[in-house]
């Protein structure tokens, strides 16, 4: 019994093994890096073609791609704290804050060592740039910025009699226009938390967060005025549909089905080429300094602090990078701010092209300090919600509101 | 996805380690046989203890270590992201922040969050005490304020559930086992009918009772806009308004419960002896007098056990919140908050210790109800002294 228990364990040792034989020709391979981010279908089979092409062009590193479309940051979180998350990874905004907890790799002296012109710092715009250089650090790479711009129904307009939007546009020139162009089959605007408030608050020249990141100012009298303005007009039925409504018949979808006039997205959607339409795009509304501040969503590919290839890793990086620059828009880049880069693109937004290049100069994304989720949470919980809600007034509540978002910054 | 060049390179580690596992296990479990025999076991209790170790090794490494580990950073300050956890200056942090109360007077002209202020002692993060109701005595008005008013108002919105649905289901089950108990042709159909809320996916069952209860298209608001019609109010918004919150998951949990209670009723029902319902007809009993002296008793068992389980069940509701969103103002079951604060804030410590306060209330409830159990459960006929 004893022999066959030995020679059985023998056997199955050397079958386990045995693949180590060739361990030689292993270390031969190039090193395979793996990218994960959120795409769908069609999404990932796009970003799959920048990963073939930068594979087809490489002998040290191989990339394989793991999309994950479905609950990405639960999945991405427990395979950081796991150690199994992949070694580039997307990341939006709001998840940036993870630089903070030591999970993202800094990549400040390869940019440093670098003269490519996508590891330039100065060639990207400044508001877009500071969502990864966090903390004398830079975890990642901006690889799109997509500014708010205002779509409008040209037809509604010229149903109601009301001039195009232009740049020129004040916010009350806007929301005049809003509530003229609303009757029964139609609203002027709609408004559900998107675009973020935020950007009527920095547009009124007021701030949610202050440049040292440790004050949320949203009791200034500039802020709680484009805070009002905000919650003046949600869900008001005199220019905007109400939640209810909104719930029903869908968000964007009222846009595209010619029940509202006017929308406020990001460049990148398709709100300018629904059938049926005519669509035009003009920035959002003057800010108090005369130009047109608005909202920049915007993402990052990172690198994970843990991989074993930190090299391979930040070249695969500037590649991939530098593929998507040349597939989203709007391209983060300052030298890339032109309609010829964005046309070749995105072929379809040809026609609006310089409208959204109008509005690249003013955009800026949120700041990132540690903690933004549960500040998130506090702003919507004791501010925005009861503000939409009419609970209080935007006195009060911001009043709250500050004390609590500021104890977030302060620890 | 294209062919992946490092397919080898990526799966054969964890190959490796799924082969080192199982000889680990095999040496592990031979190892013991050995120890056992020398020890003066028999051959079939040793093979026996042997052959479920793995079993044993599964438990101890996927259910007590991580209970374990809980409870340790439930004293700790930790984020999954972090290499370690950190210890706190107060050890007791986590459990303070969850259930400390303050009642303060309330001077007129001043808002609440500024006369209630922060928690006393040693903590990590500033952690401000937050209005959680208010009352009047005389001429003053006294604010009550907690440090997370959010957690016990999903402890009390999950208890209130637990309080509705766990009799409710079971009525409910009762009658359906009462119903399908009948001889009548085609009793096999509505039985399995009656079962299938057990075996459908609870998130596919979610998003349905997600989309009946949509305000303006749903299939509930369709059949009752009769009536709000006729009162000139708007659709209810189910899951939107924090007062149908509640009751929109207890219907939920009613059409739940009927699959699996039903057929463990039944199943009492046909045990209960036929003889006992034939001398209650000879001493004169009626129905309702049959159903209260004998089929009440003799089901007890069975009723106690669905106690049990369905309370357990409606305190650790999760899975139709997670499909079903709904603000944290309007109600989060507290199941839903302590996965919410461990993943979406980052909070594994604190998140810990709101899991062993739930843990700890669900053990003394039951044993609240097993204790009970000694006035009402009957076993074979007779009462048994001292609970079950």
């Amino acid at each position: 019994m004893k022999r066959t228990l030995r020679f059985a364990l023998i056997a199955l040792l050397t079958v386990a093994l045995l693949p180590l034989a060739g361990a030689s020709t292993l270390a031969q391979e190039p090193v395979t890096l793996r990218v994960t981010n959120w795409a769908g279908v069609e999404e990932a089979a796009e970003f799959q073609a920048i990963v073939d092409e930068i594979n087809a062009n490489n002998t040290e590193f191989q990339l394989v791609y793991e999309p994950k479309p479905d609950d990405y940051y639960t999945q991405l979180q427990t395979q950081l704290a796991g150690g199994t998350a992949a070694d580039l990874m997307w990341l939006d905004q709001n998840h940036m804050e993870w630089a903070f907890d030591g999970v993202l790799l800094d990549i400040s002296e390869y940019l440093a060592n670098d003269d490519r012109d996508v590891a330039n710092p100065e060639d990207y715009f400044e508001g877009i740039w500071q969502t990864v250089a966090i903390n004398d650090g830079v975890y990642g790479l901006p690889w799109i910025a997509q500014p708010v711009v205002l779509y409008y129904n040209r037809a509604i307009f010229d149903e109601m009699g009301v001039e195009y939007p232009t740049a020129d546009w004040t916010w009350d020139d806007f929301r005049a226009a809003a509530e003229a162009l609303t009757n029964e089959e139609h609203y002027g605007f709609t408004l559900n938390d998107w675009p973020p408030i935020q950007m009527f608050i920095w547009s009124f020249g007021g701030e949610v967060i202050s440049e040292d990141l440790q004050t949320s100012p949203i009791d200034t009298p500039e802020a709680m005025a484009g805070a009002q303005l905000y919650a003046d007009m949600i869900f008001n039925e005199s220019c905007c549909p109400s939640e209810q409504t909104i719930a029903e018949e869908g968000f964007a979808e009222m846009f595209k089905a010619g029940r509202v006039a006017m929308f406020m997205g990001g460049a990148a959607d398709d709100l300018d080429r629904v059938e049926g339409l005519d669509v035009g795009v003009s920035p959002v509304p003057k800010d108090v300094n005369g130009g047109n501040t608005t909202f920049a969503w915007t993402a990052a590919t990172a690198i994970n602090a843990d991989t074993e290839y930190p090299d391979l890793a930040y070249e695969a990086l500037i590649q991939l990078t530098e593929g998507i620059h040349h597939w989203k828009i709007v391209s983060p880049r300052v030298s890339q701010a032109n309609v010829e880069h964005l046309v070749a693109s995105e072929p379809r937004k040809e026609a609006n092209a310089e409208a959204i290049l109008e509005a690249v100069p003013y955009m800026r994304a949120f700041r990132i300090f540690p903690r933004m989720a549960e500040w998130d949470q506090i702003f919507w919980e004791d501010f925005k919600d009861p503000l939409y809600h009419g609970e209080d007034t935007v006195e009060n509540l911001a009043a709250d509101a500050r004390i609590l978002l500021e104890d977030v910054l302060g620890d | 996805m294209s062919a992946d060049p490092g397919a080898f390179n990526t799966y054969y580690p964890t190959f490796l380690r799924y082969i080192a596992v199982a000889i680990g296990l095999g040496l592990l479990m031979y190892g013991v046989y050995r120890l056992l025999r020398r020890a003066g076991a028999k051959h079939e209790p040793a093979t026996g203890f042997t052959l479920v170790l793995p079993w044993i090794v599964g438990f101890l490494i996927f259910t007590v270590f991580p209970i374990g580990l809980s409870f340790y950073l439930s004293f700790t300050e930790y984020n999954i992201l972090w290499d370690e956890p950190r210890p706190l200056e107060d050890p007791l942090f986590n459990y303070k922040r969850a259930l400390s109360i303050k009642v303060v007077e309330l001077p007129e002209g001043e808002r609440p969050l500024q006369v209630l202020g922060t928690m006393e002692g040693p903590t990590p993060e500033t952690v401000r005490y937050r209005e959680l109701d208010r009352f009047r005595l005389g001429d003053k008005t006294y604010v009550i304020g907690a440090t997370d008013g959010n957690f016990l108002k999903a402890i009390w919105l999950t208890l209130r559930y637990a309080v509705l649905n766990v009799p409710l289901g079971m009525l409910g089950a009762l009658a359906v086992a009462l119903l399908l108990n009948q001889n009548i042709k085609g009793v096999g159909f509505w039985r399995t009918l009656y079962y299938l809320p057990a075996v459908l996916p609870a998130a596919a069952v979610a998003l349905l009772w997600f989309w009946l209860f949509a305000p303006n298209s749903g299939l509930i608001n369709w059949f009752l806009s009769p009536l709000y019609k006729l009162l000139d109010i708007p659709p209810a918004g189910w899951f939107t308004d924090k007062n149908l919150v509640l009751p929109s998951f207890i219907i939920m949990g009613m059409w739940g419960v009927f699959g699996a209670n039903t057929v463990i009723l039944l199943a009492g029902l046909k045990n209960i002896p036929k003889d006992l319902y034939e001398a209650a007809s000879i001493d004169g009993a009626g129905t309702w007098k049959k159903f209260r002296h004998v089929t009440i008793p003799m089901l007890s068992p069975a009723l106690f056990y669905n106690l049990v389980t369905n309370m357990i069940a409606s305190l650790t509701i999760f899975t139709q919140q997670a499909f079903i969103p709904t603000d944290r103002q309007d109600g989060w079951f507290v199941n839903w908050f302590i996965y919410n604060e461990a993943f979406n804030f980052g909070r594994m410590g604190y998140a810990s210790a709101l899991g062993w306060m739930l843990a700890v209330m669900i053990i003394l409830l039951t044993l609240l109800v097993f204790r009970s159990s000694a006035a009402w459960v009957f076993y074979e006929g007779a009462r048994q002294e001292g609970g079950a």
